[in-house]
Parts: structure tokens; C-alpha cells; sequence
């Protein structure tokens, strides 16, 4: 197997131009970028909070969809024959906020330092959040969010995460409530450990973010699917989840995404026991900045120009920190054209 | 020289959309390599095949259409006359018309990057592997390997309907 190609614009490290980029995030807006800017003669350095590149795609992405092989050798070819220099466990932030993955950092550097010391910085530190959903009982133990879970399934497949820190599945009962990419391969990775899953989803499987060949897929391997109910509570015993109440909905008018909008239907609460919960309900941008320094909408998502740029004259951002979740391609496309406008600015040229 | 293929695996592409991402990029925002979604939300690439016998070589009547060394199909523009006769006949829909050059323009395994020695830009930058580019034996290896050690595991489990169902309408391509 050979790895993903970074460097695909060229054959062979170019004279250098004494320019430094560092970029903080080494997914594949990260590695893209840097895979561009080391084609255009820059000194690229990329500092990442986990051990080692390949964000989400490496850690999180179950290995039947991204082989691990290809991330790693990718990595490794930007680092001996590009000579990027990787910093893992270093989480960049500028003011303090918890995000997930968190435990695997040991140094932190703050943005401002990073400014001051390259030529250029390139944020790509993506979507390390997930969205609380705010029903009583939904921190109940046992609830598990949907990057944790794969994180530890993928984590401990890696090396990084003891085997015992991975909840034994087999026989239990997960409950999953989305039907994005995220819901869809929890419950693909929990099916596989032998759990018994079922997935909540308030729209129907038309509106489903993942589509109805996935979740078909899912649903022939034994995944129950529930369609038209939202979450109301989660209902405990002694501090651990027991089962889910739920409430039917019915689709009204069309809202902003489109998307026909489910209402509750007051009165058809049921329950559901369970063993595990997991809310894969969408997951929020984590820029290396809390409330200031960089600007950012009111989603937490880094505002940039139309060059990328950030409202700091020198700091550039790209995927999904700045677009909210996308895919691989999207980030691949964004950290392509943050890096075009990287080289630009540093020759001067806009 | 020896005959190069650039073939798409259906069974272990992801849906992902970097192949058309790198390939707009280099193209300037005209891919060569397109995603279509289907109605149940299949993300699914289509390039150029460069068909043995290639049926838009055999009608295109000024010659424009040729297979070079590498085994790429390719078009010569200043032949194109714009009849569009092989849009009609290409099974993919893989031709189209680019009024910038009014011609017909089509993925041409990144020939401008082969002659500088580099490789189709979708194949090396697949994250799933699913391009392989290379002579015939080296992409059937490669392609048999990753099969054999990592089918995506819930594809392997299409039951013989569902197999049966998107092989007729040509979704999977085995
Ligand atoms: C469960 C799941 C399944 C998915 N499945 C698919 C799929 O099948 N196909 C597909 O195309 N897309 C899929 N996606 C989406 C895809 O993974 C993302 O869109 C893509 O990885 C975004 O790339 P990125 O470079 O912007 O961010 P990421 O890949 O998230 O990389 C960000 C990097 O920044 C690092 N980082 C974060 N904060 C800091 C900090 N403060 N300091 C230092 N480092 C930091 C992280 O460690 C990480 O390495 C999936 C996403 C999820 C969550
Ligand atoms: S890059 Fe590969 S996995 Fe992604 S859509 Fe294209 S062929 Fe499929
Ligand atoms: S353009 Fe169509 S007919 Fe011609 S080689 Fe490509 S796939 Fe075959």
C-alpha cells in the first residue's frame, strides 16, 4: 500500500524560500495544505494534540473505510522526504476550553506565540466538540459521545487507548440517536463488538443526512431503525442509564435546511431500556481560540475572507473548523485553497 | 511503452469526494472525474474508463480521439469539430463540451503531470485507495490485496438482492 500523496502537485522538495508556515491540525485540511505549501519551497511545521497526524480520518474514521496504513504513510512521506516536522501532543490554544481528546496532549502553545514566530499560521483543528442535546438525565453514566466511542474502539486498535478503557458491548443494548455519517458508523462499530443497536432518528430515512443505502446496509446486519421519535428524557438508576423515553413525531412544512421540520406529538411518550446511550447529533468547530483573539460566528466557527484569512493579518483557517462537519473532500478542497492563498500572501502577492 | 489503467473500485471507495476535489483543483474548476448521488445518498464517482475498443475513438469522425502510449484515451482540441458524437456514445457520459475551449475536454490521466514523471492526481490522492494507477498486473495485485484484507466489511455483507440490484443499475461495477 502506499500512503495518501500530499505533495501531489509536485515530484521532489523544491528550493526553499526561508518562509515558515506552522499549521496547527494535521487532518486532511492540515496535511493537504501542508502538502501544497512544501511544493512551494515553505518550511512547513504542524502541531497536533494527539500522538500522531491524520485527525479524524486516523482516530476516529473506522479502519473498512480509511485504511490506517494509507493516513500513516502519507504523513511519513510529508515528514522524510518533504521534511515537515511534526509536534503531537501539543494543543494550541489561545484563552482555555475542554474538548474531546483532550487526554492526550501534554504541552500547550498559544496561538499568539505561533503568530509571532512563522511567517504564516494555518488553523485546521476541525470539529472536536459534540453538541449537548439538554434533556433531563443526559448525563447520566453510560451516555457516551459518538467521538469518544469510536475514539476508544479505534484508540485501542492503534495502541493508544488500554483495551479495558473500551465498554464491553457484546449483548448490550445501544441506543444512538442522529442518522449523520458520525450516528451511522457508531452504530456500525458498536454492531461489530456484538452489541444489539437501534437508532433513533425524528425525521424519516428520506431525510436521513446519511442516506438510505447506509443505513439499508445497517438495517441488514440486525440494527433496528426507528424513524419519526425524538429523545424527551433519559431515565437512570443509580446514577447509570436504564432506558430513553421517547416521543413520536410527525414532518410539518419545510424549514431553513429544507428539510421538512418534525414536530413531537404531545402525549406519545414510550420508552426503550438500554444500556448505552450515544448522542451523534452533530458536532461543533473547537478553533484554538475561547470567545477572542480570532473571530468567530455565533456556531463557533472561524470567520474567514474570501484568501482564508482570519481576522488576524497572518492567520489563515480551512475545513471543518470554518465550514462546520463536511467531508474529507471538502476539507482536502479548502486546505488546498488556504494554502494557495498562503503562498500568495507570503510573496507578497495579495 | 506498457499499457497504464486507472481503475476506480467501487466495492472500497467511500464517497468521499477528494478524486473530484484534486482533479477541479488541477483543472481549474472543471473535474474531469465527477461524484453523482444517487437517490438513496451513494456518493459515486465516474471517470473515464479508456475502454478497450473505446467506442467515442471509433465514432469521433476527425480522428480527435486517440489512445497515447500510456494507454490514456485522449483529445487532440484543435481536431475536436464540437459534433459531440462521442458524448453520444460513451457509456459513462464521460465527454463534455468546455465552452472555455470549445472543444471537447475528458479526463486524460493527468497527461500534462505524466510527461513531468507525476501520476493522475485522483489515484494518489484517494484516501481509501479506491484509484489505482499501473500497468494492468500492479492494479489487479493491489486491487486483489486491499480486497482480500480489507473489503469495507458491511459491502461484503450485501445480501445476493441487494448485490443484484445495484450491479443492474450499474452502480457497482464488478
Ligand atoms: C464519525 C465520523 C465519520 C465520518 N465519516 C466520514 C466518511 O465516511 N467520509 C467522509 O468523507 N467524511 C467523513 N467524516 C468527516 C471527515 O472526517 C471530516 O470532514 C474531516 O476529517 C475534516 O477534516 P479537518 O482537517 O478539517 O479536521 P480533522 O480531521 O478533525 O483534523 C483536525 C485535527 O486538529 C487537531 N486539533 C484539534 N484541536 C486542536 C488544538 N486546539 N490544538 C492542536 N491540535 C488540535 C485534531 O487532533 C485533529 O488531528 C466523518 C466524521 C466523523 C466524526
Ligand atoms: S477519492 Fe476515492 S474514496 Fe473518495 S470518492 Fe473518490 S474514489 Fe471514492
Ligand atoms: S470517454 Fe467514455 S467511451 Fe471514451 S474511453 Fe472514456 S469511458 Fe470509454
Amino acid at each position: 500500500m502506499r500512503g495518501i500523496k500530499f505533495s501531489f502537485l509536485c515530484k521532489e522538495k523544491p528550493p526553499q524560500t526561508g518562509k515558515r508556515v506552522a499549521i496547527v491540525g494535521a487532518g486532511p485540511a492540515g496535511l493537504t495544505a501542508a502538502g501544497y505549501l512544501v511544493c512551494k519551497g515553505h518550511d512547513v511545521d504542524i502541531y497536533d494534540k494527539m500522538p500522531e497526524p491524520g485527525g479524524l480520518m486516523l482516530f476516529v474514521i473506522p479502519e473498512f473505510r480509511i485504511p490506517v496504513e494509507r493516513v500513516r504513510l502519507g504523513a511519513k512521506e510529508l515528514e522524510e522526504e518533504f521534511e515537515v516536522t511534526y509536534y503531537p501532543k501539543t494543543k494550541v490554544m489561545e484563552g482555555e476550553r475542554e474538548d474531546e481528546g483532550d487526554e492526550f496532549y501534554e504541552r500547550a502553545v498559544r496561538l499568539s506565540e505561533l503568530r509571532e514566530n512563522y511567517d504564516a499560521v494555518l488553523i485546521a483543528t476541525g470539529i472536536w466538540n459534540v453538541r449537548r442535546i439538554g434533556i433531563p438525565g443526559d448525563d447520566l453514566e453510560g451516555i457516551l459521545s459518538p467521538l469518544e466511542l469510536l475514539f476508544w474502539i479505534k484508540g485501542a486498535e492503534l495502541g493508544y487507548v488500554p483495551k479495558e478503557k473500551v465498554p464491553d458491548l457484546k449483548g448490550k443494548r445501544v441506543g444512538i440517536i442522529g442518522a449523520g455519517l458520525t450516528a451511522v458508523d457508531a452504530a456500525f462499530e458498536c454492531n461489530r463488538l456484538g452489541a444489539e443497536v437501534e437508532i433513533f432518528y425524528r425525521r424519516t430515512i428520506r431525510e436521513a443526512p446519511a442516506g438510505a443505502y447506509e443505513i439499508n446496509i445497517l438495517r441488514n446486519r440486525g440494527v433496528k431503525w426507528f424513524e419519526l421519535v425524538t429523545p424527551k428524557r433519559v431515565i437512570g438508576e443509580n446514577g447509570r442509564v436504564k432506558a430513553i423515553e421517547l416521543l413520536r413525531t410527525r414532518l410539518g412544512e419545510p424549514d431553513e435546511t429544507g428539510r421538512r421540520r418534525p414536530i413531537p406529538i404531545e402525549g406519545s411518550e414510550f420508552q426503550v431500556e438500554l444500556d448505552y446511550l450515544v448522542f451523534a447529533i452533530g458536532m461543533v468547530s473547537t478553533p484554538p481560540v475561547n470567545g477572542s483573539y480570532i473571530a468567530t460566528d455565533k456556531r463557533g466557527r472561524i470567520v474567514v475572507d474570501s484568501r482564508h484569512m482570519t481576522s488576524v493579518e497572518g492567520i489563515f483557517a480551512a475545513g471543518d473548523v470554518v465550514n462546520g462537519p463536511t467531508k474529507v473532500g471538502r476539507a482536502i478542497k479548502d486546505g488546498l485553497y488556504a494554502a494557495v492563498s498562503i503562498d500568495r500572501w507570503l510573496r507578497g502577492e495579495s | 511503452m506498457e499499457r497504464k489503467y486507472l481503475y476506480l473500485d467501487y466495492l472500497t471507495c467511500i464517497g468521499c469526494e477528494t478524486c473530484e476535489t484534486v482533479c477541479d483543483f488541477i483543472h481549474d474548476g472543471s473535474p474531469h472525474i465527477r461524484i453523482y448521488v444517487t437517490e438513496n445518498k451513494q456518493y459515486l464517482p465516474i471517470n473515464c474508463k479508456h475502454c478497450d475498443d473505446a467506442p467515442c475513438v471509433r465514432v469521433c469522425p476527425t480522428n480527435a480521439i486517440y489512445r497515447d502510449e500510456d494507454g490514456a484515451v485522449r483529445i487532440a482540441e484543435n481536431r475536436c469539430i464540437g459534433c459531440l458524437a462521442c458524448l453520444q456514445v460513451c457509456p459513462y457520459g464521460v465527454p463534455f463540451y468546455s465552452l472555455k475551449v470549445r472543444a471537447i475536454t475528458k479526463c486524460d490521466m493527468c497527461a500534462d503531470r505524466r510527461e513531468e514523471g507525476l501520476e493522475p492526481a485522483c489515484a494518489l490522492m484517494c484516501p481509501a485507495e479506491a484509484i489505482q494507477y499501473g500497468p494492468l498486473e500492479m492494479v489487479l495485485e493491489l486491487v486483489n490485496e486491499r480486497r482480500a484484507k480489507n473489503i469495507p466489511e458491511h459491502q461484503r455483507e450485501l445480501s445476493d438482492e441487494e448485490l443484484r440490484e445495484s450491479v443492474s443499475s450499474g452502480y457497482v461495477l464488478l
